[in-house]
């Protein structure tokens, strides 16, 4: 981030580099759609360069704001391009999610799949129910509201287990997140 | 405040870190997270195990095509010069622009949300470059009253008629008279012309008040006064009128918009 404050341009595609799996992977899990998760990356890693000064290394890590800036920008995106179709089987593959552990493709880099098995295991920590409104809300890209509606429940009892969960993930997760994934 | 009665916030901090809030809730969030450490704190945790979670997800690449698209608009792109004093939140995700967030159902409230923010950024401002403290203290009670209107639960939001379908004034009923705060309307030739609010009841709309707008900046003003039965209204409109006083019939409506709850 250095670099690119000081007008570094081949620092971008040095930080594309190092984020752009995570980062993809993300917004194509809450865009559904390839092509509107690479426009998404586009806008995410062209507005970092153009105003680099939006990330605070006091309030937390590079990756952690990126990836938040990725996840904020495709839900907007989601929203924007709404598929009721398209939206109404990821909420039936994130309900799937909720599984402690999700059959998928595991990288090949031992490292990842440490991270990997230990945000499962983490979120394995939580009730169904907090795993479930956390699930939606995340990869979903549901208001809380609409997580309500989802699973039937009451909005403030939505919002309690949202906090409630994140508490549990944070604590299982311990204060050193390990998100930033270098290659 | 008490331990318990920041359960509220906490909740919200989790669902503002999530992007997951509904516009009413973000917009009381919003104006509540600068100067709270405590909600600081729980967004940036939030963001930290919203990051972890991203990890558990099927690796996937994207194309190497992406990878040049953004090296020619890297190249073709200049970075934007931070001003020397930069009005800032807390929030470490940029707050949606309202050009972009077009969805059906949040655009009124999202307009309200970010409406709501700016205001709190202007007041930064003003702390900073404002010296003339009588000056600032009225600046800042001014902006809390169009903040208190803007987020007002039974506020009506008004959006243009025009082709970009942007909010442009807010109005309230309060006693007897109407709250108007005018955050997009043209500038009236207030010799000629006036803004007539209209209360829209049957087919017969009845006219409410009239204000003006004398620049861009947003400005609470209170139309109407000694009137009754203001909040047997359910929509309002805002009309551009010639002359200076309101006809039995509008003329030349611009913005339209119904009570939100």
């Amino acid at each position: 981030m250095r670099r690119i404050r000081a007008g570094d341009r081949s620092a971008v595609d040095d930080l594309y580099e190092r984020f752009r799996r995570p980062a993809f992977s993300l917004a194509r899990r809450i865009l559904g759609d390839d092509v509107l998760a690479e426009d998404v990356l586009q806008e995410v890693f062209l507005s970092v360069w153009r105003d680099p000064s939006a990330f605070d290394r006091s309030r937390g890590s590079v990756a952690s704001w990126l990836l938040a800036v990725v996840h904020h920008k495709a839900v907007d995106a989601v929203r924007r391009e709404e598929s009721q179709r398209r939206r109404q089987t990821l909420a039936e593959e994130d309900l799937a999610l909720t599984a402690p552990v999700a059959t998928r493709d595991v990288e090949d880099e031992a490292w990842s799949r440490v991270v990997a098995q230990r945000v499962r295991t983490a979120m394995g920590a939580l009730s169904s129910s907090q795993r479930e409104a956390l699930t939606l809300a995340y990869y979903g890209g549901y208001t809380q509201r609409e997580v309500a509606a989802l699973t039937g429940t009451p909005l403030g009892t939505v919002k309690t287990r949202m906090l409630a969960g994140m508490r549990r993930l944070r604590e299982e997760l311990g204060t050193d997140v390990p998100a930033e994934q270098s290659r | 405040m008490t331990h318990d009665d920041h359960q509220t916030f906490d909740e919200l901090a989790v669902g503002w870190a999530l992007h997951a809030l509904e516009p009413e809730d973000e917009a009381i969030f919003t104006a509540h997270l600068p100067g709270c450490a405590r909600c600081a704190e729980t967004v940036a945790g939030t963001t930290g195990a919203m990051a972890a979670m991203a990890t558990d997800l099927p690796a996937a690449e994207p194309s190497d095509a992406l990878r040049q698209r953004l090296g020619r608009a890297v190249e073709e792109t200049e970075q934007v010069s931070a001003p020397a004093l930069h009005p800032r939140t807390p929030r470490a995700v940029p707050a949606p622009r309202a050009a972009e967030d077009r969805p059906r159902r949040r655009l009124l409230p999202a307009l309200v949300a970010a409406a709501a923010a700016a205001i709190v950024g202007l007041g930064v401002w003003n702390v900073v470059l404002n010296d003339d403290r009588q000056e600032l203290q009225t600046t800042v009670a001014s902006q809390s009253a169009a903040m208190h209107v803007l987020l007002d639960p039974h506020r009506a939001t008004l959006a243009s008629l025009g082709d970009d379908g942007q909010p442009v004034a807010t109005v309230v009923p309060h006693g007897e008279a109407l709250e108007v705060v005018a955050h997009g309307l043209a500038v009236n030739d207030a010799d000629r012309t006036t803004y007539v609010v209209w209360g829209m009841q049957g087919e017969q709309p009845v006219p409410l008040g009239t204000f003006d707008v004398k620049g861009s900046q947003m400005e609470l003003q209170t139309v109407g006064s000694g009137l009754t039965g203001l909040d047997q209204f359910h929509e309002y409109a805002v009309s551009l009128e010639p002359g200076q006083k309101a006809p039995s019939t509008p003329t030349d409506v611009v913005a339209t918009g119904q009570v939100t709850s």
